[in-house]
């Protein structure tokens, strides 16, 4: 006889979200091409951001850490979680794994964590090429406090990369709606510049995405007598941090949603 | 006590809609499944055949949670394929084989520990378990490789190796031997026949007869979307008329000499076509008061006439039944 | 009847029209639309913003959305070739076409047709940006110099395109090329800062891309420099592509044959 797991008892979410980042270190290992345009791209964003904001200003080497650091960890954490799933499409993977026991949420989790790291390392990237690029140190009142949020705001960009997964589950042209909206998403999130430099009818917009709040956050921290919204760095970070809950428990609710679409619809095995 | 059905389809309908044109959209809708009602029962091995388009996969994927059907109702292990479908995955085991669904970069081990943890398999077992998985289908040998250096038949048994690493209760298989050479699609099928041994309930869908003859407690025929027969082997025969099979083969037959054939007793069924220059009549004989002498006699104008004898195969049953439900 | 090699515009068309058709996702309209007009805008304003919070010029301003709007082709022109490649291998009819006999130079050019077609509308549309948006100067006077220049832009960045689609015969995936360049143009090619910002040769490292001279010839057309200049910028875009194209046919055959010695054509 058989023996089977017991009834019901789908595998912790844990173990999945593990499996799921040994996977995709895996995955990145096999393939080292990904390292070129993960090590290249800071570099250069780096540059343009310094060589664009240069003389701006006293603070203007945190503008240029701050703009390609995002800049390149949107690539990192945003594309890279949807792409992966996109991946999955072309593969034929998306059906065995949807039909695995362990939600699909998870497994995206494992990838959002290890896009998390890699972006990490590309902000440290961005950092040392700007710093080499000016031959100074940013002015930074508190270095650590900086770090933390540097990490914080790469988490508020995770929660939008897990929703934006879900539309690679959704469709397989997520890809493409992705690219056409990359750089209105550094526009609108004012990755390299002030949101308040938008048309204010364009700030509503901005607020729903968690990343508008903790950059703003960041630059309250980083920048003496950084003005942003005005409403200061607490109602930014409990900004940053209201929103990010928000995407996440969403999260929870468009994936239940788009795995029954696609259940309903029958084009996971489209790529 | 596990109830003896496994799987309980009732009035299963499926439409697939695709889309064409930007401003004016062109709907087109497909009918996969027009209303299957199904029962296998625990320890069974049951074989769904149909021609391609039939809807076998469609009804593989609703039965296994991959998609829900349009409208019916379908039970699996007593659970709603819709509904409880989290509960019921642990429990099932699908295979869909082919060149995809596999992660190319990484090794045959490497999948199955990937599926494994997302399946649950306990983790003091699934070291374990996966080499007895790949031991089971053939792959010790090659479980450190890539999967992109395996040939078809490999990623076919690194398939069949996935759908049972978590022991599942009812495995779904569709079309398991597609690609594999003679002796791989051998060794598999005696993997199946040793997994009924281990309790295990097998699904299967094929499009080789002699493999669902031989593998086959129960068998189901889809023809566009409906099921036209369903019952043992024997059974089948019985339902087109019966096990024997004389065929005749002239230079043509005049429609009173097939008549003739045809009232003889236990002809059932007279199939007439053409085979080169030559006419074939296939009779379905169900007992065994007429032999082909008998035929023989009742076509004794021909000079050149050919007659033999032969057991009904599954595959006469299969494409009389298609054939049926075409016409 | 065996096949013979099919003609060379038989086999042109089917690989300029229905070759993209089916293996360009984003062959669909609403997808096209979102590139040519979409990307351009939020490009030129992100770069726009980004100098206005560096207290830039009017000028400085004009320059960076000028030089994004040419570096947009990058979109249609370098990914969507480098996509055809990776969707063959990926669908599995990259063998098909090898096997096939059809002359590869058709094979080959015939896919950059459609993306020659977008490129030319998304720098079309991101130049109409530039005057109406962004209120870069503009003189009627400059609009055939700027028809010539866009169309050879277009037509050398395709072909710089179909130069890295080569390459993704041997490689698993193209896409990841198309992203440095897209990255090298931004620095090198002056499309976001002068580039004699930068030290000695590394002035130069732009001139390896076609890139660098599409943006010199739309700014100097915009600016109503004198034919002696703009037949100077045409002529290095034309050599580039030429370059470019001659580069790629090669690539492709090199390639051919080294995917088919390693089996990495079924890679991806």
């Amino acid at each position: 006889m058989a023996t089977a797991l017991p009834t019901g008892l789908a595998p912790s979410g844990l173990r999945s979200t593990w499996a799921s980042v040994r996977l995709s270190v895996l995955q990145f290992l096999a393939d080292p091409q990904w390292l070129i345009p993960s090590m290249i791209a800071p570099v250069i964003f780096g540059i343009v951001s310094f060589e664009l904001v240069v003389g701006s200003g006293p603070y203007y080497l945190v503008y240029a850490i701050l703009g390609a650091g995002m800049m390149s960890m949107w690539g990192q954490t945003l594309y890279g979680s949807g792409w992966a799933t996109g991946q999955d499409r072309e593969y034929g993977t998306l059906e065995p794994t949807i039909q695995a026991p362990s939600p699909y949420l998870y497994v995206v989790l494992g990838r959002v964590l290890w896009n998390v790291i890699s972006g990490l390392i590309g902000g440290g990237i961005v950092y040392l090429v700007v710093v080499a690029a000016a031959g100074e140190l940013p002015t930074l009142d508190n270095p650590l406090l900086f770090a933390g949020l540097f990490v914080f705001v790469m988490f508020t960009l995770a929660s939008v990369g897990i929703v934006l997964a879900a539309f690679y589950v959704y469709t397989r042209y997520a890809g493409f709606i992705q690219n056409i909206g990359e750089f209105a998403f550094y526009v609108g999130t004012g990755c390299m510049f002030p949101v308040i430099f938008l048309p204010w009818w364009t700030n509503p917009v901005s607020l729903v995405f968690p990343p508008t709040w903790a950059l703003d956050a960041l630059r309250y921290a980083s920048i003496p007598g950084y003005q942003g919204f005005g409403w200061g760095f607490g109602v930014d970070l409990a900004g940053a941090a209201g929103t990010t809950a928000v995407y996440l428990i969403l999260a929870h609710q468009v994936f239940r949603r788009v795995e029954r679409h696609v259940l309903e619809v029958g084009n996971l095995s489209e790529y | 006590m596990p109830t003896p059905t496994v799987i309980e389809a009732r009035a299963v309908r499926r439409v697939f809609e695709s889309r064409k044109g930007f401003l004016f959209t062109d709907v087109t809708r497909t009918e996969a499944l027009r209303g299957v009602d199904l029962t296998v029962e625990r320890g069974e091995i049951f074989g769904l055949l149909g021609p391609n388009g039939a809807g076998k996969t469609t009804l593989t994927k609703i039965l296994s949670t991959l998609l829900i059907p349009t409208s019916g109702e379908a039970k699996v292990l007593g659970l709603d394929v819709v509904r409880q479908a989290a509960e019921l995955r642990p429990r099932i085991g699908l295979v869909l084989g082919g060149e995809r669904g596999l992660y190319y970069r990484v090794s045959a081990r490497e999948n199955l520990r990937y599926f494994a943890d997302l399946f649950g398999v306990p983790l003091d077992q699934r070291a374990a378990r996966i080499d007895e998985v790949l031991e089971r289908v053939g792959l010790s040998a090659a479980a450190d490789r890539r999967v992109e250096e395996f040939s078809r038949g490999m990623k076919q048994k690194l398939h069949l190796a996935r759908g049972i690493l978590h022991r599942p209760e009812l495995l779904f298989l569709d079309e398991p031997t597609i690609g594999l050479d003679p002796k791989s699609a051998r060794e598999t099928r005696k993997l199946i026949r040793a997994l009924i041994e281990d309790g295990v309930t097998i699904f299967l869908t094929t499009h080789y007869m002699f493999e669902a003859e031989e593998l086959c407690h129960r068998l189901a025929v889809l023809s566009k979307g409906q099921i036209v027969a369903r019952d043992t082997v024997a059974g089948l025969r019985r339902l087109v008329g019966g096990d024997r099979t004389i065929e005749v083969e002239a230079y043509g037959f005049e429609d009173e000499e097939i008549e003739t054939v045809r009232r003889l007793p236990g002809v059932s069924r007279v199939v007439s076509e053409e085979f080169g220059p030559r006419l074939r009549l296939t009779l379905r004989i169900a007992t065994s008061e007429t032999t082909p002498d008998d035929v023989r006699a009742a076509l004794a104008s021909h000079a050149e006439l050919t007659v033999r004898e032969r057991p009904t195969q599954l595959e006469d049953v299969y494409l009389d039944l298609v054939e049926e439900e075409a016409n | 009847m065996a096949g013979a090699a099919p003609g060379f515009w038989r086999n042109f068309w089917a690989n300029a029209v229905l070759s993209p058709r089916t293996t360009l996702g984003f062959m669909r309209i609403d997808f096209v639309l979102g590139t040519i007009f979409v990307i351009p805008l939020m490009q030129m304003a992100f770069f726009a913003f980004v100098v206005q919070l560096g207290n830039g010029s009017v000028a400085e301003t004009a320059f960076v959305v000028v030089g994004n709007a040419v570096a947009t082709v990058t979109y249609p022109s370098i990914f969507s070739v480098c996509q055809t490649t990776d969707s063959e291998k990926q669908q599995g009819t990259m063998e098909h076409l090898l096997v096939s006999p059809a002359p590869r130079f058709p094979l080959y050019v015939g896919r950059g047709l459609v993306p020659i077609g977008i490129s030319l509308a998304t720098v079309t549309v991101g130049l109409v940006y530039a005057f109406t948006v962004f209120g870069v100067p503009f003189h009627l006077s400059a609009v055939g110099p700027l028809a010539i220049s866009v169309v050879l832009s277009a037509f050398a960045m395709v072909g710089f395109g179909l130069l890295l689609g080569g390459v993704a015969l041997y490689l698993r995936t193209s896409i990841i090329l198309g992203n440095i360049f897209l990255f090298i143009g931004l620095l090198f090619s002056g499309v976001n800062f002068p580039l004699s910002q930068f030290p000695g040769p590394v002035q130069y490292v732009g001139d390896l891309f076609p890139l660098t001279f599409a943006v010199d010839a739309v700014r100097d057309s915009i600016a109503g420099a004198p034919l002696r200049v703009l037949g100077l910028d045409w002529l290095y875009l034309s050599v580039s592509m030429a370059i470019a194209i001659g580069l790629a046919l090669g690539l492709w055959r090199t390639f051919e044959r080294r995917a088919l010695t390693t089996g990495s054509i079924a890679r991806f």
